[in-house]
């Protein structure tokens, strides 16, 4: 076995992990009961399944310049979904009602008050 | 099972994976109640099919399947940025619902 | 001279001496340049940029742990047949001790792509990141964990 023999069946390995990774995302977003748990799954599962497949696609090309394009592309997906799951929250939250958030900050400064009155 | 034949078994497997995806997000995007939840799905529709392009560029060994999936990504990131602001505006405009 | 310089000279003299300059030879040839910098570090560098260098390092290797982490959980939370006992979403405040834009968002990028977390949004005075974990224990440990993980190295970095 040669060492490209290797790198043909960890790329095999990793291309069908990110294809149940994308999967498992969307039976997330199905599944999940409200928009911000949705989230959760798009955002994570969703990066981590679309980068795993391009990591294949670097491994199985055997061509550095190729193998290059889509690590840059791994790297740009791992930047950009983040973003746009934050400015969907975002907008999502100034949309609907503000009431678990203020919650939050209210039991986060009530917790303050005590250090703040030393 | 020789290197060509794995190859050719996983992304048959990976390809009907994605397939099952891109059906279950747009199954989201039809019932999804609000405008937020479709925009996650096509979101995460977007990086479904790049992933599909990409399984596309191992099995044919066309590599230039591989722009066209970093294409799609960069259009997904700019249409979900884009429909975000959306959302935001259409409260700003009509005020809260 | 910048260790950057160096390090990129090393690499096109690497590439011309092994007549190829394709991008993986020259990947290869900035990884050998590194390693010799970094051993004649005395000469080359000041300690604080091959600091830097290391802190770096650190946070990347500790985020690409975290994001398997993250994923594999959020892929347990789906396939489990009952969810309404696997979930117990709630949005938590987390005070911000970082201060700069480029920190914050860095900040919360990370926060969004780790285990059960999503950054929401970010006060308009900056002092408070609103963060929505999907299976919360109590708000103390959620705060307590990010101060200690991510911030830390963040701030580290950005010392």
């Amino acid at each position: 076995m040669t060492i490209s023999d290797i790198a043909v069946y960890a790329g095999c390995v990793i291309l069908v992990f990110g294809a149940a990774f994308s999967l498992i995302a969307s039976i997330g977003v199905l599944r999940l009961p409200d928009l911000l748990t949705r989230m959760h799954a798009a955002s994570k599962a969703g990066a981590v399944g679309g980068g795993l497949v391009l990591l294949a696609v670097a491994l199985l090309c055997f061509d550095a310049g190729i193998a290059l394009r889509a690590i840059i592309g791994i790297v740009f997906l791992l930047l950009t979904t983040p973003v746009a799951a934050h400015l969907l929250a975002r907008a999502n939250y100034h949309v609907t009602d503000q009431t678990p958030v203020n919650k939050a900050v209210a039991q986060l400064n009530s917790k303050r008050s005590p250090d703040s009155q030393k | 099972m020789t290197p060509a034949d794995a190859l050719s078994l996983a992304t048959f497997i990976a390809l009907i994976m994605l397939a099952l995806a891109l059906l279950l997000s747009t199954v989201r995007i039809i019932i999804g109640p609000t405008l937020a939840d479709r925009v996650l799905a096509l979101d995460l529709m977007t990086v479904v099919a790049m992933g599909f392009v990409g399984t596309a560029a191992i099995r044919t060994g066309l590599m230039l399947y591989l722009d066209i999936a970093i294409a799609l990504a960069l259009l997904g990131f700019v249409a979900t940025i884009a429909l975000a602001r959306y959302i935001l505006s259409r409260v700003t405009s009509e005020g809260p619902q | 001279m910048t260790v950057a310089v160096i390090v990129l000279m090393l690499a096109l003299l690497w590439a011309a001496i092994t007549g190829n300059f394709s991008g993986l030879n020259l990947l290869l040839g900035a990884t050998i340049g590194a390693l010799a910098v970094s051993l004649l570090r005395t000469a080359f560098a000041p300690p604080r940029a091959l600091r830097k260098i290391r802190q770096f390092l650190s946070l990347t290797l500790l985020f690409f742990y975290e994001l398997a982490v993250s994923a594999v959980r959020v892929a347990i939370v789906v396939l489990t047949p009952n969810l309404r006992s696997a979930l117990r979403p709630k949005v938590v405040a987390f005070p911000l001790s970082v201060k700069s834009d480029a920190e914050i968002t860095l900040l919360a990028n990370l926060i969004t792509l780790t285990p059960g977390t999503l950054s929401i949004d970010v006060s308009a005075d900056r002092s408070i990141l609103y963060v929505h974990v999907l299976n919360a224990q109590s708000p103390e440990a959620v705060i307590a964990e990010i101060a200690g993980g991510f911030e830390a190295k963040v701030r580290e970095l950005y010392a």
